[in-house]
């Protein structure tokens, strides 16, 4: 991997477990209060030692707003990742390895649901279950199963007749241990890395354009990415740095998924 | 009583379609038969019959297999009859790696014409071979088993992946592979196709050096040419059936028209007699 891509990777890995920790902790241990944080004596302050990247026009710190906001996207991100994959390699890997009637079920429903556009698909759930960022990463991970188990039958399909496939069989080895090792984890995994880094790219996105849109996603107080650039984007305070930041830190990230998605992609050597 | 596989009344059908018809085949420990035929005669479709590879579709349909080995006997087509007879072939190929388990790789095993296709792309050839070794609890060294296959620096070898290797390297690993786990055949599908004289030569001696060694060599071929010098016995296929089985030596003298055409043709190609 290039460095551009350690440098991806390392900061989705600090969004992740600043994420993850935002997430877990308990409210009373984080350092930070989202109600208490409100003056509007201190509204749209430059940044300062006291506030790095300085006030709102609530006078709420922006650079620890910042910070809060990545609970709202980093769980339901993963989870999401972790729906795809799971549905989208097993119904991949049953229609590519069985064939027959199983495979033709498995990849009726997998194009009935990949007809429905994922967007629509949220905003239908939200409307009818309530507004969650939970069911929102559910769902968007439900929507984007059947890119991936179209890609995995592809590959899989193909694979199968490979010389090295029959070789394997003539060496002995089981159909269980050829399809989950030799098929699905050293000829599929980097491809499957590859799709969940683009869902998580997209999830924020969804997240962010929910909360931005307002009524949906995360809603004030909570802080989002979305709608901390929404208010501020009206209210227009003279610190610009409560619309750049959540602007840079969105592009940041969505930038950092696609570096490490390209360190993914399988070239062929010379 | 030696070792040896027996394969009898071999039929393997496309559907309803037969794709080969009452093929016998004989293997001892030690010797090599050659298998000759023209493209779509059958001969890959027989042998990988040995390890229970086509199917289901195209699948066996009829066979008497026996493999003595060490004493055991393996039939592994038992119960194929019944399931055909039921109108269920699949019920026997759901279990079929069960069946063949015992023989694939242990007993029998197998390098393919595309030896650098036969290796996974993405793997060392150690890798590989480690794999092979481990399947079989096997505790030699990898590096052991490429020496063993005429490999001079074997250190080397192991860290390169298939595109990296030549023609006659990958074959080589091929053959390494295929006996890793000691067995006592070797099916070599074609294995001098696509490669220079001098590696074809190596190869063809390295196949009889192991049939020295009391490995059982079924070479498939379609160059009669390597067939008199290599082979012990010769068994010639046309569409799918049997023509005619004989000492290699005797192989010029056969009156078979099938067989005669294929030396004519050979001869005009290579130029000169055969």
């Amino acid at each position: 991997m290039r460095p551009g891509a350690w440098a991806g990777a390392a900061l989705l890995t600090l969004v992740g477990v600043v994420g993850v920790l935002t997430a877990v902790l308990p409210e009373p241990w984080l350092p930070y209060d989202i109600v208490a944080d409100v003056s509007h004596a201190d509204a749209g302050l430059a940044p300062s030692a006291a506030h790095w990247l300085g006030t709102d026009h609530l006078g709420r710190d922006v650079a620890w707003r910042l910070v809060l906001a990545t609970r709202a996207f980093v769980g339901p991100g993963l989870l999401a990742c972790l729906l795809a994959s799971v549905i989208g390699v097993g119904a991949g890997a049953i229609s590519g390895f069985l064939g027959g009637p199983v495979a033709a079920l498995v990849r009726y429903l997998s194009t009935v649901t990949a007809s429905i556009p994922r967007f629509v698909l949220v905003l239908l759930a939200i409307a009818i279950n309530g507004n969650s960022t939970w069911l929102i990463g559910a769902v968007a991970g439900v929507a984007y199963s059947p890119a991936v188990a179209e890609a995995v039958f592809s590959r899989i399909d193909s694979l199968q007749r490979a010389d090295f496939v029959l070789a394997a069989r003539a060496h002995g080895l089981g159909p269980v241990r050829i399809l989950l090792y030799h098929l699905l984890w050293v000829n599929c995994r980097r491809m499957v890395g590859r799709h969940a880094l683009n869902l998580f790219g997209y999830l924020l996105l969804l997240e962010t354009t929910l909360s931005y849109i307002g009524g949906f996603g995360v809603m004030e107080p909570q802080p989002s990415w979305g709608n901390m650039l929404a208010f501020e984007f009206g209210y227009r305070t003279a610190n610009i740095w409560g619309v750049w930041a959540p602007a840079i830190a969105i592009w940041v990230t969505i930038f950092c998924c696609g570096l490490v998605s390209e360190a993914l992609a399988e070239r062929r050597r010379a | 009583m030696p070792d040896r596989i027996q394969l009898e009344g071999l039929r393997i059908q496309a559907g309803s379609t037969p794709l080969v018809q009452d093929v016998d085949l004989q293997l001892e420990a030690g010797e090599i038969l050659a298998l000759v035929g023209a493209s779509g005669s059958g001969k890959t479709l027989s042998a990988r019959a040995v390890l229970g590879l086509p199917g289901p579709r195209p699948g066996v349909v009829a066979a008497e297999l026996a493999i003595h080995c060490n004493g055991t006997v393996h039939r592994p087509y038992d119960g194929l009859a019944a399931a055909v007879a039921a109108g269920k072939p699949t019920r026997f190929w759901r279990r079929s790696h069960k069946a063949f388990a015992p023989i694939r790789g242990h007993i029998v095993g197998t390098m393919a014409q595309d030896a650098r296709g036969a290796l996974d792309p993405l793997w060392t050839v150690g890798r590989q071979l480690r794999e092979a070794l481990e399947l079989g609890g096997a505790t030699d060294e990898p590096s052991a088993v490429l020496v063993r296959a005429g490999f001079r620096h074997p250190q080397r070898v192991l860290e390169l992946y298939p595109h990296q290797l030549s023609g006659g390297m990958a074959q080589r690993a091929c053959i390494a592979l295929a006996l890793a786990r000691g067995s006592r055949f070797l099916i070599a599908d074609e294995p001098t196709t696509g490669l220079d004289p001098t590696v074809q030569e190596a190869i063809l001696a390295e196949l009889q050096r192991l049939a020295g060694e009391g490995i059982g060599v079924l070479l498939i071929t379609h160059d009669l040419r390597i067939v008199p010098r290599v082979a012990d016995r010769v068994q010639i296929m046309d569409r799918g059936r049997t023509v005619e089985a004989l000492p290699s030596g005797l192989l010029a003298s056969s009156a078979s028209p099938e067989v005669r055409a294929l030396i004519d043709a050979t001869a005009r190609v290579a130029g000169g007699a055969l």
